[in-house]
């Protein structure tokens, strides 16, 4: 018989994964910028294990319906906004915002329970998002997307924005939010200070990085950045707003970078990018404006270095952490409020959790890292 | 989805201590000095005032209460 510590020391850790879920998390997802579906035209978008047809009608309201009619199966997003509907481009039968049929202009009458499923939409800080809810309930008044001063104030630039579609599923991406330690070895980062908080239907990651010595150059106007001061929040389970504020020697630069995605299927996501930065005397609107674009091509390399661990990596339910490791299993049992009906989502799930990671180990760790890198360049260089 | 327990915790669980200000009972649990793991309870969450102005930050007086647990092993350090 194998007493119960000798199985515990020399037991090989099996990877445990369950089915992932064939279910999408309830919440305001953002589907990009409200102007870009705003030409006229229907758009396709493949969200939440459907397609979705998204079209703008004259009244200026944008709407979210399943792309299929319920006449024939046609493809409404291959067909016309006519008016405030979409007509199909198969029989021309009318649908509207509200999911109903509204006319079929070659019959007397539209047949009983000529309804289909629509998304309720909002548009704030010129971003419009859709509300999912397997259960189909509307969205709670106090479940919210706070709004972005920036976005809409004439002392910031213009959303530069992203997207792109990733092969996996999107728990990869929130986990993100617990994860310090990657920020060095995928993002070439240095974080100092690493704090999580969940609270209700936010997940919050607080951290303080700075600049390593070993990837550091000023840009082209000289300037070196010493560091950087990141608060970020997902509100929901798509939606993170990031009060990233860089620090360079004698300035600050305001930022506020929007880290989004929405569901294809349980095996891919569209993962969106924002960025805005405010002008300032250092930064006036031209120069905010170049570097909003800069930033914003920093984010999507950032991105692909994610998406290349994410695309090779093992989907992993029962990750082995150590103590300088973020809340993992709390971020996780903080994210399955939304994948459960309303009815079911227990206190833990969203009783406030808090993480303070002590970084005395990794900063060391780091340095040395660091250092020992800068010392191979140069001896490089000499050789 | 299963929710897992925290594998760290297995041979080191949260450890329940009330807030000095206002009575509510959380759970924390230290690693060490300066890590800090903290899980509200509906009712600290309640009784909290300083939550209610600002929830990006720890409550200074559970703070407060935290340290002084630390310092008198009330609240065990797991890497001492």
């Amino acid at each position: 018989m194998i007493t119960v510590a000798a199985a515990e020391t020399d037991a090989i850790r099996a990877i445990e994964v369950e089915t992932i879920p064939n279910r999408f998390a309830r919440g305001w997802h953002c589907l990009g910028l409200a102007q870009s579906f705003k030409d006229g035209k229907p758009h396709t978008i493949q969200a939440f294990g459907q397609k979705l047809v998204v079209f703008c009608g004259e009244d200026g309201k944008v709407n979210v319906l399943d792309a299929y009619c319920r006449h024939m199966g046609g493809d409404l997003s291959q067909g016309t906004v006519k008016g405030n509907d979409i007509a199909c481009p198969f029989h021309d039968w009318r649908w509207s915002g509200n999911g109903r049929c509204a006319k079929i202009p070659y019959s007397r009458r539209v047949p009983l329970r000529a309804r289909t499923s629509s998304w309720p939409t909002m548009e704030q800080d010129h971003l419009l998002f859709v509300w999912n809810d397997p259960e189909g309930n509307p969205p709670p008044a106090d479940v919210t997307i706070p709004r972005i001063e920036g976005a809409t104030s004439d002392d910031w630039t213009d959303w530069r924005w992203t997207e792109q579609i990733v092969n996996t599923n999107c728990r990869e991406v929130v986990d993100n939010v617990v994860d310090m330690a990657h920020f060095f070895y995928i993002h070439n980062s240095f974080p100092t200070y690493f704090k999580n908080i969940f609270d209700g239907t936010t997940a919050t990651q607080i951290m303080k990085g700075k600049t390593r010595p070993d990837v550091a150059r000023p840009d082209a106007e000289g300037n070196t950045m010493i560091g950087n001061t990141s608060v970020a929040t997902y509100h929901g389970p798509s939606f993170m707003v990031d009060e990233l504020t860089y620090h360079y020697q004698g300035f600050d630069l305001h930022s506020v970078l929007i880290n989004c995605h929405y569901p294809i299927d349980e095996n891919s996501f569209v993962l969106h990018s924002g960025i805005i930065a405010k002008h300032s005397d250092q930064l006036p609107k031209e120069a905010a404006e170049v570097l909003a674009g800069k930033l914003s091509g920093f984010i999507l390399r950032g991105f692909d270095q994610d998406i290349q661990i994410w695309k090779n990596k093992a989907r992993i339910d029962n990750p082995l952490l150590c103590e300088e490791d973020g809340p993992v299993y709390q971020l996780r049992r903080w994210y399955e409020q939304f994948y459960v009906n309303t009815a079911e989502v227990a206190p833990e799930m969203t009783e406030r959790f808090e993480f303070e990671i002590d970084t005395t180990r990794p900063v060391e760790s780091w340095a040395r890292e660091c250092e020992e890198n800068l010392a191979r360049a140069a001896a490089e260089g000499q050789s | 989805m299963t929710i897992r327990p925290d594998n760290r915790l297995a041979d080191a669980p949260m450890q329940p201590l009330r807030c000095q200000r206002c009575d509510g009972p959380v759970l924390v649990r230290k690693s060490s000095w300066e890590q800090t793991s903290i899980q509200w309870s509906e009712q600290a969450m309640e009784d909290c005032p300083n939550l209610r102005t600002d929830r990006y930050r720890t409550c200074p007086d559970l703070r407060i209460t935290i340290q002084q647990a630390t310092l008198n092993g009330t609240v065990k350090v797991v890497d001492e």
